[in-house]
């Protein structure tokens, strides 16, 4: 215990990083996304492991069996093998911290078309907040025809008042 | 930041304690303030301003949301999805005000009526409230007038958004009839001293133009600059005590610090939202009301709706931007009336709705993962959304307990919310769903998603209004059957839900309240 270059204590985080992102990939596969959301969440749940020793343990022996089940098979891991430990802590830990992470990140939202905070810029008022083209500009007055909501059917009036009518 | 506001009034005088600064307490401390009448506000949260809201959906909600602990049990889907946030509310200045979409539909005359209208249903514990519609409908007038309600009282239509567009295009091809952009509390053109909405995209995290009514752009700053309101807020009530004859006279609670207080009261006006205030009355006990106070009936904390509600999201080809624009400025009534060979009683409004990317992935259908999930998430750009939102029915069982297994910050029991669908309910959605899916298509959807409820923003009747003291908790004008002086302001009086959002509903009753506070007062008669 003696020699620190020899502690067998290595960097967790490190060494973590690329299976999680391949993990995050697997289970919230978007064609469009490059790495870096991946990355930048993946850093996110390892940050995290600092804090909480039974995720730092679950997350570690979780990701090294997983790796170990897909090289077994053959494969890479994907969503079937990730169905199967859907359940484990681990990966639920992992779920949950995505969840409100990865769709957190601005260049998330701009890769799915979302523009965010808009009220810097005076709003959408002026940058298309009724620019659909594909339908027709509808009515936004209420209704003022021939019809009236019938607001009671004729079958739901309470019992008494139609044995009265009767 | 500063908690104490307004003009300070000696902890030992009796005034009239509020607890609570959304649409019913809010409402109350500027009725009575106007009327000359001291009031004391006790606000939970901070009074923050507009310029101090957050554009940014995680950001906001952890700025202003209730998170205070709270446990959850039944057989809704939120024990697994969210089992410590029940409830999505807000504990600032302005309470759930501060959040709300500003849809203002009022209620219809057969709603006060459930009873009379939808006869015994097993399971539900109806009533028929003690006030009908004619009672309230003036009170309806001066509420929408303090909205700025569009459609009502010359007040303009907000223009057709993006979300809008889908919606009303799709209502009319299975032709709906009763669709319009409101009516709805965010000004299309100035009024009331607040500019026109600019169409920014946020709601549920505070409006920073004010172009959105709040009880804290408008009631709460009107109280305070009266010279009659001590408004404190980061403080929470946590009993409302009696003298020896019964009747409310005073107020503990806990300052920011976590010093006890007490306030001297002649009259309490309990604000705190659905699961705040049955708590607040739970936690009262005393030797006088061994079961909570103003618990003769049993009815404290029972009964508790969250209305049913469903969101469906529909995936089209080309761009919809649902983001863009006023969030709820869209309002399909023709659902929302009484006919049971839907198979259901009760009726439900569809109105328009939008989520950021943040928040539909964190709630479109909670726990899904894969490629299921990130279709859904994919064609964000080229969807729209809708919400339903109905009446559900009063249930004994469905209630709000003191968890004392669990405690708060304070050391205080948190509240337990219990909840299962009835039966009702579930019909309700599942039409509801049905009706979406049909007018989404009829427009070219090609895909719909289904999303369940949220936690619940509209919380209702866990201390309701009965003609009779032995089937709930508060009378006619609100004031407990059981301890004059102690009066409720907010959506838990509610005896059924009805299918409209609320806030006009609480608004237009804490108006009539304060005005017959105001009268019994005049008289020396409290």
């Amino acid at each position: 215990m003696s020699d620190p270059a020899s502690a067998s204590t290595p960097e967790p985080a490190a060494d973590l990083a690329p299976a999680l992102v391949r993990l995050l990939r697997a289970a919230y596969p978007h064609p469009s996304f490059p790495d870096g959301p991946y990355e930048r969440t993946a850093r996110v749940i390892l940050d995290q492991l600092d804090a909480d020793l039974w995720h730092r343990l679950a997350l570690e022996r979780g990701l090294a069996t997983l790796e170990l089940r897909a090289a077994q098979s053959g494969s890479e891991i994907d969503e079937k093998l990730l169905r199967e430990i859907e359940d484990a802590e681990f990966f639920r830990f992992i779920r949950g911290v995505t969840v409100t992470t990865l769709y957190n990140d601005p260049e998330v939202w701009e890769l799915l078309g979302y523009e965010g905070s808009s009220f810097e810029h005076g709003g959408y008022l002026h940058r298309g907040f009724d620019d659909l083209d594909w339908l027709p500009d509808p009515r936004i007055e209420e209704y003022d025809g021939p019809e009236q909501l019938v607001e009671v059917a004729d079958h739901d009036q309470p019992q008494q008042t139609q044995e009265s009518q009767a | 930041m500063s908690d104490q506001f307004g003009t300070p009034i000696d902890q030992d005088t009796e005034a009239v304690v509020i607890i609570g600064s959304g649409a019913g307490g809010g409402t109350v401390a500027h009725e009575l303030t106007q009327r000359g009448i001291p009031c004391v506000v006790l606000e939970a949260g901070a009074w923050l301003k507009p310029d101090d809201y957050e554009n940014d959906e995680w950001a906001a909600f952890n700025q202003m949301a209730w998170l205070d602990n709270r446990t959850t049990s039944g057989g809704y889907r939120i024990t697994r999805d969210f089992p410590n946030l029940p409830a999505w509310i807000v504990k600032v200045v302005g309470g759930s005000t501060t959040h709300w979409s500003g849809a203002t539909p009022r209620f219809k005359e057969y709603e006060f009526k459930g009873r009379s209208h939808y006869g015994e249903i097993e399971g539900a514990n109806l009533l028929d409230w003690p006030i009908e519609l004619a009672d309230l409908a003036p009170y309806y007038d001066k509420a929408e007038i303090a909205i700025g309600s569009t459609h009502r009282h010359g007040r303009p239509a907000l223009p057709a958004n993006n979300n809008y567009k889908v919606f009303a295009g799709g209502a009319e091809k299975i032709g709906y009839k009763f669709y319009a952009t409101g009516p709805y509390g965010t000004n299309a053109e100035p009024y009331d001293g607040r500019p026109a909405s600019v169409q920014d995209g946020f709601n549920f995290q505070g409006d920073k133009s004010t172009a959105k009514w709040s009880t804290a752009v408008r009631e709460v700053p009107r109280a305070v600059e009266s010279g009659r309101c001590d408004l404190r807020t980061q403080c929470q009530a946590v009993q409302v005590t009696h003298d020896a004859q019964g009747r409310a006279n005073g107020v503990l609670y806990l300052d920011k610090d976590g010093n006890l207080h007490r306030q001297a009261a002649k009259v309490v006006c309990v604000a705190g939202n659905s699961i705040e205030s049955p708590r607040l009355l739970l936690m009262s006990a005393s030797s006088l009301h061994p079961d909570g106070l103003a618990n003769s009936s049993g009815q404290v904390g029972r009964n508790y709706m969250r209305h049913t509600t469903g969101s469906v999201y529909a995936r089209f080809d080309q761009p919809v931007r649902m983001y863009r624009g006023e969030t709820m400025a869209g309002i399909i009534a023709d659902e929302a009336r009484l006919d049971t060979s839907r198979g259901f009683a009760g009726g439900y409004y569809l109105e328009t709705l939008s989520l950021g990317v943040p928040f539909l992935a964190a709630f479109v259908d909670p726990g899904t993962w894969g490629r299921e999930f990130t279709e859904v998430m994919d064609a964000y750009a080229r969807t729209a959304g809708l919400w339903i939102v109905g009446e559900d029915l009063p249930q004994e069982s469905n209630r709000i307990t003191l968890n004392t297994g669990a405690k708060d910050q304070w050391g205080l029991p948190v509240p337990d919310v219990h909840f299962d669908d009835h039966p009702n309910d579930v019909a309700m959605r599942e039409h509801g769903y049905g009706r979406a899916d049909l007018l989404y298509e009829a427009v070219g959807a090609n895909g719909t998603h289904h999303t369940p409820p949220y936690p619940a923003t509209h919380n209702l009747g866990t201390l309701r209004m009965s003609a009779r003291p032995e089937d709930g908790v508060i009378g006619a004008f609100g004031e407990a059957h059981d301890v004059p002086g102690l009066f409720v302001s907010d959506g838990s009086v509610m005896t059924t839900g009805a299918a409209a959002n609320p806030t006009l509903t609480i608004v237009a009753l804490a108006i009539r309240q304060a005005e017959h506070i105001a009268d019994r007062l005049g008289k020396g008669d409290l």
